[in-house]
């Protein structure tokens, strides 16, 4: 993706003007080259490595309403449909997780390469992937949105040493809620839980409705994550659901804040209540799911942007934290992979230079700065 | 003026007709400048004119003198090079015989040649330095040597019999005094692998001499020179190794609170990797309802040890592909993911 994009930014301008052409013109080449028609990731094998599938756009809405990587976005935007590569580490994901056992503890698996490789996207089809074998799907885009930028943090109720944030928690539940409606209705909590003076959700009802709290009070927005949190560890043991937790960037968990508390004191990240909980479901002291992570430099803090191996990227805290993990590194596009990109561009009429057909475009393409 | 106004009337003698343009040349602040730069156009009788004038009051402008050839060309090939240069000296062009070029290339040329180089110049030469010439100097310093132990022949014996290497400097400069405060300096340099020390001294010693240690060439470095004798400086170095040395064997009550951020490199055991690891695998024999494994048991298994091994690696020597894929197999064996096609 990044090789298309780098080269022709200014040309999605005239591409536009061409897109009502596009729907019309038939594809004039064979398209078994980059592209399969199996769109269930549960089907994917070796036999499909390198090809483009595609999803849905409905399906696209329910199941990533956050989490697709920006530039992805904007090609779905611009092509009107939303086709990912299949490629080898998400397969060996899969492998995994078809035979993991879910009786074991949750493993897990931290996805980890240079910049620009398909990280996030070998999580995005992971999540698909979870998503139509109707695993119930924790997937938080971004953890490092979490520790930096944040406009409001407020003192926790709860627990007075934390620090609450009451707009990226509201966010992330929303999105929540628009990806798993179903289990919202169906998981029970087991525990009552008082948010106020006379807010209170009763042993029994269903998780939705602490979802709904969080959402209309924002002020108790990252206690109800916090809850939803702990409901879901405890109960995916019981064997009812399969939980897939899913966090871009993981990273961010055991690195530096840039936030700073009111007398310009540094936050630290157990410091704040969204951190801590997701770090307690980091650890694999639950069964009955997996836990699918990504090392993220671009977004992180305070690292360098040569940075890219699990030890450099987690710190000793974090990597002590993950251990033992399973880590499936991320390589640059194989030739073949590069041969279906091309191909697939050069279909979609994406590449307008003239000389982009010719092999000498191909080889300025594959190998940027010669 | 008086000088001038005496070529101004030999001029007037000598050419009538072109007396405008001699005033003027005489006019001229310097006669030098006047024969060939203030007035560039005039005819070259004039020029000759005012040099031959000036060849009468004894002084050879450089343009007319004859061209002396440089001393190279008069150097036999098998001279004695010691005497054409004996010491430092600057680049002499005339004096060295080789065609030398340095220097940026002109445009569309080559570097400029020898004569008038500043480049060459510049740098330092060693042209007194030549191997006839360090021969000389050998062989008159060897009055002042003794003979080099024949038993010595080789670097190794010389490590062996006498592992610790003192070095100093003595400095000569032409002048009024022959001291020179820099020469009090005095460096010990020697391997810890041929000094008596066990594990935890070694430890110790590195820690306590800090930056002088070298962990490539395993060399400790001491460096003295707060004293102003140079003998009082190497007592005070050799002290110091004693120093070390006895202080290093010692074991002091608090470095039993020696930390895990302490350590030099990475111990698996009693680390939060081992816990884990024993969590993880108690946990998954309780789930297969397999009776209390002891601790003991599990540490003694194969894929413990396995996993143990290359998380030791992957800490002290840093991630590399085949650390990272040896992890990889390490932890799939311990937590039996087995991959069914």
């Amino acid at each position: 993706l990044e090789h298309g994009f780098a080269l022709h930014a200014a040309a999605k301008d005239c591409f536009s003007s061409l897109a009502s052409q596009d729907a019309q013109t038939l594809p004039e080449k064979p398209r078994a080259v980059f592209y399969t028609s199996e769109s269930d990731p549960a089907k994917h094998t070796g036999h499909h490595e390198g090809r483009h599938y595609s999803i849905p756009l409905e399906e696209l809405k329910v199941v990533f309403p956050q989490g697709l990587p920006p530039r992805f976005q904007q090609q779905i935007k611009t092509f009107n449909e939303a086709f990912v590569m299949v490629r080898k580490p998400a397969l060996e994901l899969f492998t995994y997780l078809k035979s993991s056992n879910f009786a074991h503890p949750a493993v897990r698996y931290v996805i980890y390469g240079e910049k620009g490789t398909g990280k996030t996207m070998t999580l995005c089809h992971v999540v698909h992937f979870c998503a139509r074998q109707g695993w119930l799907v924790l997937h938080v885009p971004d953890a490092h949105l979490w520790v930096k930028n944040c406009k409001e943090l407020l003192q926790s109720s709860y627990n007075k040493d934390r620090l609450d944030q009451p707009l990226e928690a509201s966010s992330w539940l929303k999105n929540f809620k628009t990806s798993n409606e179903r289990f919202l209705k169906e998981i029970k909590t087991q525990k009552k839980y008082v948010w106020g003076k006379q807010e209170s959700t009763e042993e029994g009802r269903p998780l939705g409705e602490v979802v709904e709290q969080g959402l209309t009070r924002v002020k108790n927005a990252s206690d109800a994550v916090g809850v939803v949190l702990r409901e879901l560890k405890q109960q995916s043991q019981l064997g009812s659901f399969r939980l897939l937790v899913a966090v871009d960037g993981v990273n961010a968990l055991w690195g530096r804040t840039t936030l700073k508390k009111e007398d310009k004191s540094p936050v630290s990240p157990e410091e704040l209540t969204l951190v801590y909980n997701l770090r307690k479901m980091m650890r694999n002291d639950w069964n009955g799911g997996a836990i699918v992570t990504t090392l993220s430099q671009t977004g992180s803090l305070f690292k360098p942007s040569s940075a890219y191996l699990p030890q450099e990227l987690l710190g000793k805290e974090g990597f002590d934290a993950l251990d033992p993990f399973v880590p499936i590194p991320v390589p640059n596009y194989s030739p073949r992979e590069f041969e279906s990109c091309y191909s697939y561009y050069l279909d979609r009429k994406w590449l307008q230079h003239e000389k982009a057909h010719t092999e000498d475009g191909k080889e300025e393409l594959r190998v940027p700065g010669g | 003026m008086a000088a001038v106004s005496g070529v101004a009337q030999a001029r007037a003698g000598c050419r009538a007709g072109l007396t405008r343009y001699c005033r003027r040349v005489v006019l001229a602040p310097f006669f030098g400048s006047a024969a060939y730069s203030s007035v560039p156009a005039v005819n070259s009788r004039e020029g000759q004119q005012t040099e031959g004038s000036a060849r009468r009051r004894g002084r050879t402008p450089q343009s007319v003198r004859a061209h002396i050839p440089p001393r190279t060309e008069r150097m036999a090939v098998d001279q004695d090079w010691s005497s054409v240069y004996p010491t430092a000296a600057t680049f002499k062009p005339g004096s060295v015989p080789l065609p030398v070029r340095m220097g940026y290339p002109v445009k569309r040329g080559v570097p400029p040649a020898k004569e008038g180089n500043l480049e060459l110049m510049k740098i330092p030469n060693f042209l007194h330095l030549t191997p006839p010439a360090i021969k000389k100097h050998c062989a008159a310093l060897k009055d002042f040597c003794t003979e080099w132990p024949s038993a010595l022949d080789s670097d190794e014996k010389c490590e062996q019999h006498f592992p610790i290497e003192i070095e100093t400097i003595d400095y000569i400069s032409s002048g009024t005094s022959i001291r020179n405060p820099k020469a009090r300096v005095v460096t010990l340099r020697v391997k810890l692998s041929n000094l008596n020390l066990d594990d935890h001294a070694k430890k110790k010693l590195i820690k306590l001499v800090g930056e002088r240690y070298c962990k490539d060439t395993d060399m400790l470095t001491i460096t003295t020179d707060r004293c102003p004798l140079r003998r009082q400086n190497y007592d005070y170095g050799i002290h110091l190794l004693t120093v070390l040395y006895h202080e290093s064997w010692k074991t002091e009550t608090w470095e039993s609170e020696k930390a895990e951020e302490d350590m030099e490199e990475y111990i698996w055991e009693n680390s939060r990797s081992q816990k884990n690891a024993l969590d993880t695998l108690i946990r998954i024999k309780a789930s297969e309802n397999v009776s209390n494994v002891t601790k003991e048991e599990l540490l003694a298994s194969e894929v413990v040890k396995d996993y143990r091994n290359s998380v030791v690696a992957l800490k002290n020597e840093g991630e590399t592909e085949n650390n990272m894929s040896r992890y990889k197999e390490s932890v799939k064996k311990l937590l039996n993911i087995q991959v069914s096609l």
